[in-house]
């Protein structure tokens, strides 16, 4: 096999090494890199710049290039590979039909540098090289094709995955999770806080940091100190019911209790027939969430007790930081051992506090209970959630 | 100008172990005089990178620590008040007047690390940590700087960097940085290192703890950083950890978990981790074993279904 690829190098014009670089560049922005043509013309440079015997360390150089976070960083060995080293991966499912046959990172970037000492340039005839990588036709359109990212995956194969019951998830089902949480996060209405409502414009003066600022001006206040209007985003706080009755949904719910609080710091809380508080659990990607919510819900009894649960949550947990902006998103099918007016008098207690209730319920009717329908005029919304594709239509309600 | 071979050799000799990647990265960040940006876990060595890279380079190490609140008087400059206030009062006592245009001068301008940095005589590093917990504002003036390679002092002028310098950030993904900045800069993503790499790094910073020890105890924070922990130890707490057991007289890593417990205080800095991490659990760490039917939750987990 190396010999066939070592062949099909053999006819290499100079000109080449730069359409297999715009090549790749292309490749990795189909996968959602964001490599333009600065970045292409620093792939250049970088193997332009490595001596030839340690010109193996090219993809490393390259790879500081060409990825901008974590994510991107990951992603690289498989790309590289695949783009140049397509016999090693050949086993793999190849679904982009970029891949050609015959490439040789070494043997490129000593193309490189043979064309380049061959045309005579001496190293400031970059400039020369610049411009032929720009007249490349891949590289033409990559500053459109950076300002609009193309679409990921069809959308019919996300389209049958939206429905999909949690026990299928796939790891793309979560990214469009996360999406979606960040979606509604920035659709929370941002409020101005409390005492910017009468003249909400301007600064006012800061009196205590000006006085603080003009100490090192030997007291004479030369720059003053501004206050200006606060803005903030309601604090989200997501109660999950993890009785029996819910065993199927819980997962879902708390799955997306995670991807909340990522998204705008959102207070986490499991209740059956006690309530407690499991945001730290959730704030680690662990595998294993499910079997510490297990742990720390053990020892509960059978039953649900929403409004002790709720008479619990106001009164101890979330005392201080249920207020005027608050929003408390109840995660229940409505069954509650207690006695059916108690639920109304908690949620009023909680509402009272100026917070917001939204009910998300699993079934496809608002939950018909004594007790909830007591306290319906206190919830100010009920929301369906029972996939992914309900809350991507609840996105646009919440705010 | 050298490569990266003769990079990492001298980042070795400065007491840093890196690999070839990273001294390619780094080579090619100052051969394309592009800033770099190191993110990675707390505790990989993202910090103690750039101080080897200067003492490597031979350069004087400028560092910017960023915190909430950060802005240009304490990164890039600020004006001297005291002392132009002192000259006023000392130009009232004479006759002749001061005029504003001395009184903004460089004499009375602080250097704060980034003017430091680009007005330095000599080549230098400088080093960003934690540009992630700096606001945005901050993060937008910083993209002139490293442009540009410029301050611009609206009473002075635009100040020109001398050198252009090797320039570090680093980040923890306390927030999410501007594309902008992060298109500046070239990337590098630190992990963890492996266990023949941080074999490496213990042996070179404590030469004279026992080669049995190290390699254990090595063993025993990578089996470790595959818990589930609130806070994974990083190579910092690798070197207190074995430092600590090598004051204690440990020849090689002691096969009672008990005798462990105290010294894992360098290791578990959370309580919840301490909790997990009992001794029973340590035993099987120490034994190599993994992570299966460890505690009562994986019980539980299996029985509902």
């Amino acid at each position: 096999m190396p010999d066939a690829m070592s062949d099909a190098l053999a006819p290499l014009r100079p000109a080449e090494p730069l359409q297999a670089i715009a090549g790749f560049a292309a490749l990795l922005r189909e996968h959602g890199l964001k490599v333009g043509v600065a970045e292409q013309q620093a792939f250049v440079r970088a193997a332009l710049a490595l001596p030839v015997q340690r010109c193996a360390q090219v993809g490393a150089a390259w790879r500081a290039i060409a990825c901008h976070d974590a994510r991107s960083w990951r992603q690289w060995p498989e790309l590289f590979d695949r783009y140049w080293m397509p016999h090693r991966s050949s086993g793999r499912v190849r679904v982009s039909g970029q891949t050609r046959p015959a490439r040789d990172i070494r043997q490129m970037v000593q193309e490189l540098q043979q064309s380049l000492a061959d045309s005579g340039a001496s190293p400031p005839g970059r400039q020369a090289l610049d411009t032929a990588l720009q007249s490349a036709p891949e590289a033409e359109g990559a500053a459109e094709s950076d300002a609009a990212p193309r679409a990921q995956g069809g959308a019919s194969r996300t389209e049958a995955l939206h429905d999909r019951s949690l026990s299928q998830w796939l790891p793309q089902d979560l990214r469009l999770l996360d999406q979606l949480a960040e979606r509604i996060a920035r659709r929370l209405r941002v409020r101005l806080t409390r005492r910017w409502h009468d003249h909400p414009r301007g600064a006012r003066l800061d009196v205590r940091r000006t006085l603080r600022a003009s100490l090192k001006t030997g007291g004479i206040p030369i720059t003053p100190a501004w206050r200006r209007p606060r803005r903030e985003r309601p604090q989200v706080f997501i109660l999950v019911d993890v009785s029996r009755s819910m065993e199927t949904h819980a997962q879902l719910f708390l799955r997306i209790a995670r991807a909340f609080v990522q998204a705008v710091d959102a207070r986490v809380f499991v209740f059956h027939t006690r309530l407690a508080e499991v945001t730290p659990l959730l704030q680690r990607d662990s595998a294993n969430v499910q079997e510490k919510i297990n742990a720390v819900t053990a020892g509960f009894g059978g039953g649900t007790r929403i409004a002790t649960s709720l008479a619990d949550f106001h009164g101890v947990h979330a005392r201080a930081q249920l207020k005027r902006s608050a929003q408390v998103w109840l995660l229940s099918d409505g069954f509650d051992a207690d006695e059916p007016q108690r639920l109304a008098e908690e949620l009023g207690a909680v509402r009272r506090r100026g917070a917001r209730i939204i009910w998300f319920h699993p079934a496809d009717q608002r939950p018909a209970s004594q007790a909830v329908q007591a306290a319906l005029p206190l919830v100010q919304r009920f929301v369906r959630l029972n996939s992914l594709r309900d809350l991507a239509q609840a996105a646009d309600h919440l705010q | 100008m050298s490569d990266g071979a003769g990079l990492r050799e001298r980042l070795h000799r400065a007491g840093y172990i890196a690999d070839e990647a990273l001294a390619t990265t780094l080579w090619l960040a100052d051969e394309l005089q592009r800033p770099l940006l190191i993110e990675g876990d707390a505790g990989v060595g993202k910090t103690a990178l750039a101080i080897a890279h200067a003492s490597a380079l031979g350069r004087r190490l400028v560092r910017l620590q960023c915190h909430e609140g950060l802005d240009l008087a304490q990164a890039a400059y600020e004006w001297n008040y005291g002392r132009q206030l002192l000259a006023i009062r000392l130009h009232e006592t004479s006759t002749e007047r001061v005029a504003e245009a001395d009184l903004f001068a460089r004499d009375y301008l602080l250097e704060r690390p980034l003017l430091t940095a680009l007005s330095s005589e000599q080549p230098c590093v400088l080093l960003i940590d934690e540009v992630d917990r700096a606001d945005e504002a901050f993060e937008a003036f910083l993209l002139e700087v490293l442009a540009d390679w410029q301050i611009t002092v609206p009473e002075l002028g635009t100040i020109q960097a001398r050198h252009v310098p090797a320039v570090l950030l680093t980040s923890n993904g306390t927030r999410e940085l501007s594309d902008a900045l992060r298109r500046r800069c070239l990337y590098h993503w630190l992990d963890y290192p492996t266990l023949a790499r941080e074999i490496a790094i213990v042996r070179a910073t404590l030469p004279h703890a026992e080669n049995a020890l190290v390699e254990q105890a090595v063993a025993f924070v990578q089996r470790l950083r595959q818990e589930d922990l609130g806070k994974t130890p990083g190579v910092a707490e690798t070197l207190d950890w074995v430092r600590a057991l090598h004051r204690l007289g440990h020849a090689a890593l002691p096969d009672d978990p008990h005798a462990l417990t105290h010294t894992l205080a360098c290791l578990l800095k959370t309580r919840e981790d301490r909790f997990q991490l009992g001794p029973d659990r340590v035993r099987q760490l120490l034994e190599g074993r993994n992570r299966q039917a460890s505690a009562g939750v994986a019980v539980k987990a299996a029985s509902p279904a």
